[in-house]
């Protein structure tokens, strides 16, 4: 057990790196420069190379990238070819927003989630199976930016009880931070509770099918017994990869949650990045997003073995 | 050729192994009212991805209309009736949407089959032959997966531009890396179950037990994804468009009409609630198929105990 | 302007009470319709009404409250934000830099100028050598005093290899800057140049201290001191109490962005933000039909354009550029793309908000597809692709709507999307077909001699036309306002129509944009000179809040 972690570990590093040198073969595929982007239209040859010269533009992108990862290495981070501000600066506000607004959803959306799915597992083809799975296909069947604008026209603007957006600010009082997190909040356990509750559910009707469960059934184990007991456990590797992905998502993913309530956090962050070509940006938050998905991977795993004993012993 | 000897040796396959303790159990699909309520709207949108432009009042392309943002069944004298009104640059939503089928509907399936196609093959490859195979396929996966779909999506699209087969590969490409951790952690799970480690010890092949027993184990689960991901697929391509990119105009897909049209709701226009509604109405029913699929599968035996 | 008023009643002809009523009335956000009602439910005739609520507006205008905070949202913001006036390049940028820096000059809402750091200004007699005398006591927010170095530093910026800044092709026909003494400072140009004092009160001529290389704060002279600076999240500013001159009114100054303009409008209607850059035309009547916002609409001189490069086929063939210039429906465009906000372009770039330079003799080109299909035709083009952009609200729906105009004429017009990062320098002026957007210039010459000059770096489409250098300079010197006028009829005619000899310039401008934006009315106090969102950018010293 404890080898298979630190060999995940060392695995997570390999990632790491793959991950680093495909963000840069990938950016190197994109038009235009960063001199280019941050001068834009009154871009002229000279500007853009005075703008190279100044920021190291000019030397050769693997030098730029090996020169990036030494710095890394030594945890220098660099500065933004794009603003000229440090990196880490750029980050650390929006690194703490993000995680903050990840780790209420997930509190509140994985232990209803699975709660919701057990549910529906119980009483398959009843009515709270069914309005349950017609609930959650509803919520996730339209995007997310229609549910969250929709929020926005009701609460904020016609009803005015919420701000429109989620402009969080260190002076803001709990009360305020809470309002402001309130709409983005629903949206997003919206989005990822709906795909967990059907996951669970879908996962223990599978193992309610399996023979050993029908040997428990004919031996007159008890119900809840069998479900909570035996379906259960067997499905939590599958269950727990199902909110890892979620999770991760909500650290990387919710850009779009991030745009509506212009929610300064790194998803945005990292679009932003990408948009200006800012090489050293898009590591960083490539590599923090990267970390957060092999750290919750692992979690999963090791979850799943705990869970499943047949799965600590492999042949 | 092939197919016929194929199908003869599974025949015999099935009755030989169809009598053994530790068979799966036998699956027969059988459609609740909302199952097929489902059947009939996904194929009522798939005969609109053959003939929607021909049914439609408009082209999608026509700026027609007097006004933006007119309402539901208003008219425009000498071009006829908007039955769901018209869109932010004058042109009939109706319309759009019935041309958007064809967008949506057909890029959605394409994509997710071919990102079902890749990530079953290499997660049940990787759960079932383990080793250095595994070990490369989950770190590539791992790295894929590890970015935000939509920024892979960026980056791809912005690389090699916005056309139809580059939007199609790029959502295979990003869905096929959660289809195949899902994928190979059942697989996995499969694989230590009682029936297929007495398949081993009968010394069946590898591909035997893919085909006989970890696939339709797996099926329902991954069907039921199969569903989820479609979805994905569909908001994906939408949430492509809310970063200016995806689908050329003037053609419709039903996300950019969403998002292009959110300005109208600020005063009460119906124009993004329609295309809305399309996304919905396809992916529940698919959904709802999926459903029945699965509760039709493991129902039975927890019904039995209610 | 006064004298016409003089016969009407003004605001102090009322009675105190009724006065009181409708200052309170106009100060809590009353719209000038509502308050107009009012009063001649009481008996005044509509030019009365109008004319008291006018000086009633004027009359609070007089009086800014000071205190509270004011709140904008740009429409783009990230990392690339910068507080060096040199490298601005944005709403947001220009708008800090008015907040946190002053310029030589100021413009004023009719494009001339007036003094801001240089207390007084004036050129020799043929406007080839300036001279600027800077005001004294004026300090930077760190203490230190404002000196001529200061100046010529600012102005260093602008020169040279190494300089980075957006504005240097502005700047480039001044030979030197010479500091004379501690507070004066000479411009000698290459020519006579009567626009130097207008150009610098551009954004990127802001005064910063002299050796300033770190830009992560802002040590200007300017209204606010900046608090926090957070590139791609927000900037806050405080009063400046040390300021040279009235100072701003509002105690708290915020800039941000809300990139998404759904969202943005949805922060301006729910009153989270007081001012907001960039109304969608689309999203104009929900904010006409929520009490206590406004639209702030301000006619200008910039435009939307097509460009078809003259180096390349079609561009290079004037036939299929006329065709492509009588397909446009421009009336259509102002009224169903722009929702009336803008006015019909001629393929020119200098409109009526330029004033005496625009050549209102020229005559309108129109939607014409018999002509289109006649210069198509002897044009021998079947098919074009455009590459678009959204580089400025509404550029893509012009180019939908030209390709359901070309089909009709049969030019096979294909729109390829591309997105708006890495649109500058990848696909303008180096596709054959493109689009771009320009924002209005202080006067025809610098916008003709940015985008048309034959050797202007952002020449549009290649399009090099000799006489029209010629005139450029020409034009610079010329004092008769006749000859002068003359002058800019064949600079407008040459891009638009070309002559016998020179083609077109291949630029198709259907429609010029007026600056857009959203005001609570809870706020005054905001200028309406043309350059910029919200009055050019020069609200931040003198907006305030009503309702303090």
């Amino acid at each position: 057990m404890q080898r298979m972690v630190i060999e995940r570990i060392l695995i997570g590093i390999v990632t790491l790196w793959v991950v680093s040198v495909l963000v840069f073969v990938m950016t190197s595929m994109l038009p235009g420069d960063v001199a280019q982007i941050v001068l834009g239209q009154s871009a002229t040859p000279e500007s853009l190379a005075a703008y190279r010269a100044e920021r190291g533009l000019d030397q050769p992108r693997v030098f730029q990238y090996f020169a990036w990862l030494g710095n890394m290495l030594t945890g220098d981070l660099g500065t933004s070819k794009a603003g000229g501000a440090t990196i880490s600066s750029l980050i650390s506000g929006r690194l703490y927003n993000t995680m903050i607004l990840a780790a209420i959803v997930a509190v509140i959306a994985v232990p209803l989630s699975v709660a919701l799915g057990l549910m529906a597992a119980m009483y398959p083809g009843t009515w709270i199976d069914r309005s349950l799975t017609f609930g959650t296909l509803a919520l996730i069947s339209v995007p997310e930016f229609f549910i969250a604008t929709f929020m926005v026209l009701i609460f904020a603007v016609n009803l005015g009880w919420l701000p429109a957006i989620a402009r969080v600010a260190p002076e803001d009082t709990f009360w305020e931070s809470a309002r402001g997190l309130a709409m983005p909040l629903i949206t997003l356990i919206i989005v990822v509770a709906a795909q967990m509750i059907r996951m669970t559910r879908a996962g223990i009707l599978n193992v309610m099918n399996s023979p050993y469960i029908e040997m428990a059934i004919l031996k007159g184990v008890r119900r809840k017994r069998i479900i909570l007991r035996h379906a259960f456990f067997n499905t939590i590797g599958p269950i727990v990869n199902v909110i890892a992905l979620n999770l991760a998502y909500l650290v990387s993913g919710v850009v779009i949650v991030e745009t509506i309530f212009a929610y300064p956090g790194l998803a945005k962050l990292m679009i932003d990045g990408v948009q200006t070509r800012d090489l050293p940006l898009v590591q960083a938050t490539a590599m923090i997003f990267c970390g957060t998905y092999v750290i919750l991977i692992i979690l999963a795993d090791v979850a799943a073995i705990l869970a499943n004993p047949r799965l600590r012993n492999p042949k | 050729m092939s197919d016929t000897t194929q199908s003869k040796d599974d025949d015999q396959d099935k009755t030989i192994y169809d009598e053994l303790p530790d068979a799966p159990p036998k699956k027969k699909l059988k459609l609740t009212w909302t199952g097929k309520l489902g059947v009939v709207i996904v194929a009522f949108w798939v005969i609109m991805v053959v003939i929607g432009p021909w049914v439609a009042p408009f082209d999608e392309a026509d700026i027609i209309a007097d006004d933006s943002y007119m309402g539901v069944m208003s008219v425009t004298e000498g071009e006829g009736l908007h039955v769901f009104g018209t869109d932010y640059l004058e042109r009939d939503i109706l319309s759009r949407i019935l041309w958007g089928a064809r967008m949506t509907v057909g890029i959605a399936f394409l994509a997710t089959l071919l990102a079902y196609a890749m990530g079953v093959t290499a997660g049940i490859a990787a759960a079932v032959k383990g080793g250095w195979i595994d070990m490369v396929l989950s770190r590539v996966n791992d790295a894929i997966l590890s970015l935000p779909t939509i920024m892979l999506g960026l980056l791809i699209v912005v690389a090699l531009g916005s056309s139809i087969p580059i939007l199609i590969g790029t959502a295979a490409i990003i869905y096929a890396s959660s289809v195949f951790r899902i994928a190979r952690a059942y697989g996995q799970e499969i694989m230590v179950m009682d029936y297929v480690e007495s398949a081993q010890a009968r010394g069946e092949t590898i591909w035997w037990i893919i085909f006989r027993e970890v696939l339709p184990n797996a099926a329902m689960p991954l069907a039921t994804d199969f569903g989820l991901r479609l979805v994905f697929v569909v908001l994906f391509i939408s949430s492509l468009s809310f970063l200016g990119l995806g689908i050329q105009p003037p053609a419709a897909d039903w996300g950019s009409m969403v998002r292009q049209n959110l300005e109208g709701m600020q005063y009460g226009s119906l124009a993004p609630v329609w295309p809305a509604l399309a996304i919905a109405s396809f992916t529940i029913a698919i959904n709802l198929i999926v459903d029945d699929i699965s509760a039709k599968s493991g129902g039975d035996l927890a019904k039995k105990m209610i | 302007m006064t004298e016409s008023k003089e016969n009407l009643p003004t605001i102090n002809s009322l009675s105190g009470a009724d006065r009181e009523v409708i200052e309170t009335g106009l100060r809590r956000g009353a719209n000038r319709r509502e308050v107009m009602s009012w009063l001649i439910a009481a008996g005044a005739s509509i030019a009365g009404a109008g004319a008291i609520v006018t000086s009633a507006t004027e009359v609070l205008a007089q009086t800014p409250k000071k205190g509270g905070k004011i709140t904008f949202a740009s429409d783009l913001h990230g990392p690339s934000d910068t507080l060096d006036p040199a490298l601005n390049t944005s709403t947001i940028d220009y708008s800090r830099g008015r907040a946190y820096y002053n310029s030589l000059c100021q413009i004023n809402d009719d494009l001339s100028t007036r003094p801001e750091l240089a207390e007084e200004y004036s050129a020799n007699a043929d406007n080839s050598e300036w001279t600027f005398k800077l005001r004294k006591g004026v300090k930077f927010h760190d203490g230190s005093p404002l000196t001529a170095d200061d100046v010529i530093y600012s102005m260093s910026r602008h020169y040279g290899e190494k300089s980075t800044s957006t504005a240097k092709p502005l700047v480039a026909d001044v030979k030197e800057w010479k500091k004379v003494d501690q507070f004066t400072i000479k411009a000698i140009m290459m020519g006579p140049n009567a626009d130097l004092p207008v150009i610098l009160g551009t954004p990127q001529f802001k005064i910063i201290k002299d050796g300033t290389t770190e830009f992560q704060t802002a040590n200007g002279t300017g209204p606010f001191r900046l608090t926090e600076f957070k590139p791609g999240q927000r900037s806050i500013g405080m009063r400046n109490e040390d300021y040279w001159r009235e100072g701003a009114n509002a105690e708290i100054l915020e800039i941000t962005a809300i990139t998404d303009k759904v969202a943005r409008t949805s922060a301006f209607l729910s009153g989270d933000i007081d001012l907001m850059q960039g109304l969608d035309p689309k999203a104009i009547k929900s904010v006409e039909s929520t009490p206590g916002v406004g639209v702030w609409s301000v006619p200008a001189g910039g435009y939307f354009g097509i460009c078809a490069m003259t180096n390349s086929s079609p561009g290079n063939n004037p036939d299929f550029v006329r065709a492509l210039q009588y397909i446009q429906r421009r009336e259509k465009i102002v009224k169903s793309i722009l929702k009336g906000q803008g006015t019909v372009g001629n393929d020119h770039p200098i409109n009526i908000s330029y004033g005496a330079d625009h050549c209102s003799e020229l005559e309108q080109r129109v939607h014409d597809l018999d002509k289109a299909k006649f210069y198509l035709k002897k044009s021998g083009i079947t098919q074009a692709e455009v590459n678009v952009a959204e580089v400025a609200p509404g550029m893509t729906d012009i180019v939908l709507l030209a390709q359901r105009e070309a089909q009709k004429i049969g030019l096979d017009l294909q729109i390829k999307k591309v997105p708006n990062d890495g649109y500058w320098g990848a696909v303008w002026m180096k596709t054959p077909v493109n689009v771009v957007t320009w924002n209005m210039r202080p006067t025809a010459n610098v916008m003709i001699n940015l985008a048309f000059a034959p050797d202007a770096p952002w020449n549009d489409t290649l399009w090099k036309s000799e006489r029209l250098g010629k005139l450029l300079v020409e034009s610079r010197a010329a004092t008769d306002p006749a000859k002068r006028h003359e002058m800019y009829c064949e600079m407008q005619r040459l891009i638009s129509v070309g002559t016998d000899d020179m083609p077109p310039s291949g630029m198709v401008i259907p429609a010029h944009r007026n600056y857009v934006d959203g005001k609570s009315d809870k706020i005054e106090g905001i200028g309406r000179m043309p350059l910029g969102s919200l009055g050019g950018y020069e609200w931040p010293e003198f907006a305030w809040r009503t309702d303090v």
